[in-house]
């Protein structure tokens, strides 16, 4: 199990985005020197297209379609092999990814056991308190295919708790939720986080989930 | 449950399918090589009763009697010469080549059969013991006994048989056993070169490579010496062992420089040869079954994977590894494997069950099984480690 410190992104550019720096301009992380730091508190709004997703999938590395450097701890992320990239995502790295990425066949709970079993983070029980916070304990024994989006979004949350962190990184954690909702993800979130010490980065379109505290906010 | 995750796309057919086709294609390899160490024990072992490793294939050979020879110009009775003993040796199929002895003095032959006397002039051969199919229990001569020792003789199984089947019935003599045989006394007389001696003998076996009257090859060396007028002339026949009985290079240096084959050693041979060619047909029959099957599998598990290439793409960003992953794939191929190579190693015992009797009733017992359970374990150990490669190279580009 490993820690990361500093995430840092410097002159980082999607490829995409390359024959259109000046759009970029105004971004305060393409083409710029960012760190997040393990601890902080981060929002980072912007508008659909400008890249959100893919700096998250950037970081976890399941894309690398992007210019400039990536670190971890002053470690370029391209340099990783493998087997520290699945250290990276047990230990290091949470990801509530903004597609969710459940499995549509596995039941609520099944979905969390699968990365719980990996990780061994959380008693079953542990698991349920969640469920029953976000109100979708009776839900657990349901197929994912069958949960309303909402429903959806909070048993993928619960999953990224099962594991321990340095950051957390969610895209876009509430665009589906209530205020109330929101309310109760974002302290749930804040716990956890606060318990390990870790750093939360959110990304937002506009309903940016609701964190006590400093909070640094970056536009793309 | 990344079982109950990743089974969901599992084509029942396909794997079945594949199961079937390398169940037959392994079944027919396996059953063809039990089978051909079966019958080639068939072959081998009409010349050794006694089991004995290695023991190959022998062949007595001889020069041809002509009409030369009958009014006494031919060259047959000169024998072979060392040179030409030699130059046998020294083919690479010959493996090695023993001279028959025969005894240069008078020998008269006695029994007593029912009160009635019989009483014969017979011949002795001698060969070494290596070439012998038997060597019962005190096949030797002592020498320090001398004329009072009692000299073991072997004698041709077809000689008994003979008498069994060809004269007894119409003489209306009783048939003999080969243990009654061996409990009769012989009296043999010898004599040459100023000696007149008579030994005790006994038949103690029954050869069915040597078509002969046999004693040891140091009672036949001290009889000569003792007996023999004139100096030892050459062997007129050989006894050859060889390697491989199919070779054909046998068969051509052999009518090359006129020498015959006793028996049907040469058949068994070309037997042999054609046994191995259609084993080899069938076994190929088979392992191309077997490749074209591992085709099948291939394609049916790299659908597979493609199918689930966003599961496994997902599990690995889970944190899961590829070699995790791979796992349950891998898994499911060795299963597979593991119970198509049960079945097919079923089959084949089955299948040599069903001939082994027919086996037995021709005196040649099954061979061992090993070696085909060996081949067979080898054969799916490729598979599955062709597979298990392939998997991971799938599994790992999924993710890129």
């Amino acid at each position: 199990m490993f820690t990361i410190e500093e995430i840092r992104l410097k002159d980082v550019l999607p490829e995409v985005f390359a024959d259109r720096a000046e759009r970029v301009a105004a971004s305060q992380i393409w083409l710029d020197d960012v760190a997040f730091v393990r601890g902080g508190r981060y929002l980072v709004a912007a508008e659909s297209g400008t890249g959100k997703s893919s700096m998250c999938s950037f970081i976890y590395g399941n894309r690398k379609d992007y210019r400039g450097c990536i670190c971890f701890d002053g470690r370029d992320i391209r340099t990783l092999s493998m087997a520290e990239w699945c250290d990276v995502r047990r230990t290091a790295i949470s990801i509530l990814p903004q597609e969710l990425r459940l499995f549509p066949e596995l039941t609520a709970y099944e979905n969390i056991e699968i990365k719980n079993r990996l990780t061994s983070h959380c008693s079953r029980r542990e698991i349920m308190d969640m469920l029953d916070r976000l109100e979708i304990a009776d839900k657990a024994g349901v197929k994912a295919a069958r949960l309303s989006v909402g429903q959806q979004q909070r048993v993928a949350i619960v999953r990224a708790m099962c594991q321990p962190f340095s950051f957390l990184f969610l895209d876009e954690p509430v665009s589906h939720l209530d205020e109330r909702n929101n309310r109760i993800v974002g302290s749930l979130m804040q716990e956890r986080a606060l318990m390990q010490g870790a750093a939360i980065v959110a990304t937002s379109v506009g309903n940016n989930i609701i964190l006590d505290g400093e909070i640094n906010s970056l536009s793309l | 449950m990344i079982w109950k995750l990743l089974r969901k796309n599992i084509s029942v057919g396909q794997i079945a399918g594949y199961a079937l086709a390398n169940l037959v294609g392994l079944a027919i390899v396996l059953t063809a090589l039990k089978f051909y160490a079966d019958a080639s024990g068939l072959l081998r072992g009409a010349s050794d009763h006694q089991g004995r490793e290695g023991a190959g294939s022998y062949m007595v050979i001889s020069k041809p009697v002509s009409m030369f020879d009958t009014f006494g110009f031919g060259n047959a009775a000169d024998g072979i010469s060392q040179d030409e003993v030699d130059d046998i040796k020294a083919q690479p199929w010959a493996d090695g080549v023993g001279e028959f002895t025969s005894a240069n003095f008078g020998i008269v032959g006695a029994v007593e059969l029912q009160g009635r006397g019989l009483r014969s002039y017979i011949f002795l051969e001698s060969v070494p013991d290596e070439y012998l199919d038997i060597v019962p229990e005190g096949w030797h001569f002592d020498e320090s006994a001398g004329t009072g020792a009692e000299i073991p003789v072997i004698v041709s199984k077809d000689y008994l048989s003979l008498y069994n089947y060809g004269f007894a019935p119409s003489r209306g003599m009783p048939q003999l056993s080969e243990s009654l045989v061996s409990q009769i006394p012989i009296t043999l007389y010898l004599t040459g070169k100023g000696h007149a001696d008579a030994f005790r003998a006994r038949i103690v076996g029954f050869s069915s490579r040597l078509n002969t009257i046999a004693v040891p090859q140091d009672f036949m060396d001290w009889a000569n010496g003792r007996y023999a007028a004139s100096e030892q002339s050459r062997p007129s026949r050989l006894i050859v062992r060889v390697a491989e009985p199919g070779d054909p290079a046998i068969d051509k240096y052999l009518s090359k420089h006129g020498y015959e084959v006793a028996g049907e050693r040469m058949d068994q041979g070309k037997a042999a040869f054609a046994l191995r060619l259609v084993t080899g047909v069938v076994v190929g029959i088979g392992a191309v079954i077997s490749v074209l099957a591992l085709f099948i599998l291939m394609l049916s598990v790299s659908l597979l994977l493609q199918k689930n290439r966003e599961k496994n793409a997902g599990l690995i960003l889970l944190g899961y590894s590829p070699a995790q992953v791979s796992m349950v794939y891998f898994r499911l191929v060795a299963l597979i494997n593991v119970a198509v190579l049960a079945i097919a190693i079923c089959a084949m015992l089955l299948a040599s069950d069903a001939w082994g009797g027919l086996l037995q009733k021709v005196g040649i017992d099954s061979a061992s099984p090993l070696m085909p359970i060996v081949a067979g374990v080898a054969v799916i150990i490729v598979i599955t480690a062709v597979n298990f490669i392939a998997i991971r190279r799938s599994v790992a580009r999924s993710v890129e």
